[in-house]
């Protein structure tokens, strides 16, 4: 059984990576994720992990590296925030289009400008078609967990995606929560060791992203395309042992809480749903009917699952905590996901966006009463006058 | 370790770079790749930036390599060699790979290696991994339709630096050197030299000196490019062994912080000689070719050993 320890989400990440004996670890510093890197540096040091840790000349080179390491057959961790997530964009294509399982964990930061240094989910969902597995962990339990799911769901044959293990800055990566650290022989339960077919071998040689004619590249992406849907039946069964090998209760896809009779909902990734849940049973036991879903999972983003929990309710306010300039709807790219998954289901269910907690900024309880009572009004009047909000400024 | 092949009939027969590509006739490079695999053998494992010999080399179905080969970023190669090399390091250790450790060799062009790949060839150099970085220096970005790179020599056409009249001598920056670049700044760099398609045997026994030597190493292999340069694909060698000839293309090696020259000119001749035959300098009036001229009779004077080198076989013409 495992130990209980005070950790941060960044330190719980970084025991992650320990467990999972990964091989080649590439760093560059940035804040707020540099703190995984420097506790995965202090595990080599003091001999509790045996891996070789390459500082990177910045987070493209970051990306390169595990690349090629993961070709040659390692498993291997990287990760980043904020500009340093774009500064490797070039990259994130090939790592999926070789079907690497490299894991990059990203601990949320704003792009630049403003440049500072507060959480936003832009900088991980601009990367978020590039083929890669993606969530967001919303305590330090979770990016603990998030992180050996995430190996075990790229490596599976069936999938070999590369995956992005999120959380959000400060609130998650430097806030300590409980967390239950397991022992080596759940880990090896759970998570066999990497084998990849495509792999640089002197013993068996192969050309690996030759390139090709135009009438060969659909079938590759098409078979991308393939091992994004193969993805949710392995993330299901994932889940399901873990939560049995390590006595956990996560659904994959989406999380509801006190929805059950519930006329409006707040839908959310991250670290801002424990908010969002908080006020939710404030609200409930002044006799409210309201509710929050969490999004678990957001690559492959689960339509149905969402279609199947999102259409019960009247009014859904999404919560979108990115930056998306000129987007449709005006919110954020949850807002226009999740109406593309209630598509079919009319005007029954009216959607409205939110766009809070930019800069860093706590989404606060207040900010999340305004935005029930907001659609507590929509419900009533059946009219959505504005499409989305930014909060604090519009609402 | 790779033993020094004696003469050129010594060369091991097999072929790891075989029929299969669609390289222009006469392309340098891909006579480089030829000789680069045959020297390094069975036991390597080859990174390709993006450029010609990614592009013609791969195409579906026809690659011509014999041993692993791992396409690469054009910008990425150092980085993505350092991943291979650090992922054998560990999976050795760890007991996760029992086979021999793999040679890991990068050939990059002119762009992939001084240019847009600079950054990444400098951190792996820098960090010490045990990789051969080769730049096959075809004197431009040839893959996108020959556009200049930082190895274009001066006064050469390309599609980005013609000629016209408001620019009559086309390109008018010097080259970058970059194995100088290299050199100096990488206390964790073992071995460095400067190859020639004219050399064969020199070359080769310089990629094995790489291979052998437990760090990085970096080689600038000049490799002539018939469709860029404008001269009849038959006339590669020659046109390599010309710009050894002129001095427009040195040959040394760099080992343990001393220079070698590894071959000097008998007599050097103008450079001029080189000039006229490629269609990317015809646009050049004498007075462009004298300013060519003193440029490499200034470079070659820059390094002391180079000064002894040029004295014995000044120009008397
Ligand atoms: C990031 C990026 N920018 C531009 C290109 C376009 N590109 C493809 S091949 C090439 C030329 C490469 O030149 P070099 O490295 O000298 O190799 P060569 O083609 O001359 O063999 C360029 C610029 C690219 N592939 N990637
Ligand atoms: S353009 Fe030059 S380098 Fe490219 S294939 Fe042709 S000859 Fe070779
Ligand atoms: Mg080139």
């Amino acid at each position: 059984m495992g130990k209980k320890r005070l950790i941060t989400g960044v330190v719980a990440t970084a025991e992650a990576v320990r467990l999972a004996d990964v091989d080649v670890i590439s760093s560059f510093p940035i804040r707020p994720y540099t703190g995984i890197m420097s506790e995965l540096a202090r595990m080599i040091a003091d001999g509790e992990l045996d891996a070789e840790f390459v500082h990177a000349e910045g987070e493209h080179a970051q990306l390169s590296v595990v690349y090629g390491a993961s070709a040659a057959g390692a498993r291997t961790f990287t990760g980043s925030s904020g500009v340093g997530v774009t500064y490797a964009m070039e990259v994130y294509s090939p790592i999926s289009g070789e079907r690497l399982p490299v894991q990059m964990a990203i601990a949320d930061r704003t792009l630049d400008p403003p440049g500072d240094f507060g959480s936003e989910h832009t900088d991980a969902e601009v990367c978020r078609d590039q083929g890669w597995i993606q969530g967001w962990a919303a305590t330090p339990q979770e990016a603990l967990d998030l992180t050996l799911l995430y190996y075990r769901i790229g490596e599976d044959p069936r999938v070999l995606l590369p995956q992005y293990a999120c959380q959000d800055g400060y609130f998650v990566s430097h806030i300590a929560g409980e967390v239950d650290v397991p022992d080596e022989a759940q880990v090896k339960e759970f998570l066999p060791p990497y084998k990849n077919k495509h792999q640089l071998n002197i013993y068996e040689p192969q050309i690996i992203g030759a390139q090709i004619e135009p009438d060969m590249g659909p079938p590759l992406q098409y078979q991308r395309a393939l091992a994004m849907r193969n993805a949710k039946e392995v993330i299901k069964e994932a889940y399901d042992d873990y939560n049995r090998i390590f006595g956990r209760n996560y659904s994959p896809f989406v999380e509801e809480y006190m929805t059950e009779d519930a006329d409006v909902v707040i839908f959310l990734q991250g670290a801002h749903s424990q908010t969002a849940i908080d006020v939710a049973r404030r609200l409930r036991n002044h006799g409210e009917k309201v509710g929050v879903v969490r999004l678990r999972t957001f690559r492959p983003f689960p339509t149905e699952e969402v279609r199947d929990a999102l259409s019960k309710f009247k009014v859904i306010g999404v919560v979108d905590n990115s930056a998306n300039f000129g987007i449709a709807g005006g919110g954020g790219v949850l807002l226009t996901e999740a109406r593309t998954a209630l598509y079919g289901e009319g005007d029954k269910v009216k959607t409205v966006g939110f766009v809070a907690g930019l800069g860093g900024e706590a989404i606060t309880r207040d900010e999340f009463y305004r935005m029930f009572a907001k659609l507590k009004d929509i419900a009533k009047t059946g009219k959505v006058e504005q499409n989305a909000y930014w909060v604090p400024f519009e609402l | 370790m790779l033993e020094q092949i004696k003469t050129i009939r010594h060369a091991p027969d097999e072929e790891y770079y075989v029929s299969g590509h669609r390289t222009c006739a006469g392309c340098g490079p891909a006579l480089v790749y030829r000789l680069v695999a045959k020297a390094a053998g069975p036991n390597t494992i080859f990174l390709g930036p993006t450029g010609c010999m990614y592009v013609a080399n791969t195409s579906y179905g026809c690659g011509p390599f014999a041993v692993p080969w791992l396409h690469t970023q054009i910008t990425n190669a150092g980085g993505v060699a350092s991943g291979v090399e650090a992922a054998y390091k560990a999976m050795m250790r760890k007991g996760k790979y029992t086979g021999e450790r793999p040679h890991v060799i990068v050939m990059a062009g002119d762009g992939g290696a001084t240019d847009i790949g600079l950054q990444a060839l400098s951190g792996m150099l820098y960090r010490g991994h045990d990789v051969l970085f080769i730049c096959y220096d075809n004197e431009s970005y040839a893959n996108t339709g020959i556009q200049t790179s930082p190895t274009t020599p001066w006064g050469a056409v390309t599609t980005f630096t013609p000629s016209g009249p408001a620019i009559p001598e086309g390109k008018r920056l010097w080259p970058k050197d970059n194995a100088q670049l290299v050199a100096h700044g990488h206390p964790e760099l073992k071995y460095l030299a400067t190859a020639s398609l004219a050399f064969p045997l020199d070359l080769m026994n310089k990629v094995r000196k790489g291979l052998n030597a437990e760090g990085p190493a970096y080689l600038h292999i000049q490799a002539p490019c018939p469709k860029g340069w404008q001269f009849d694909s038959d006339k590669t060698i020659d046109m390599a062994k010309l710009a050894v000839d002129t001095g427009m293309f040195q040959l040394y090696e760099y080992e343990n912080g001393k220079y070698t020259i590894t071959y000097t000119p008998r007599k050097r001749k103008p450079v001029e000689e080189y000039i006229k035959l490629q269609g990317r300098f015809s646009h050049l009036k004498p007075e462009h070719i004298e300013k060519i001229q003193q440029f490499v009779d200034a470079k070659l004077k820059a390094i002391e050993v180079e000064v002894t080198a040029v004295s014995e076989a000044a120009p008397t013409d």
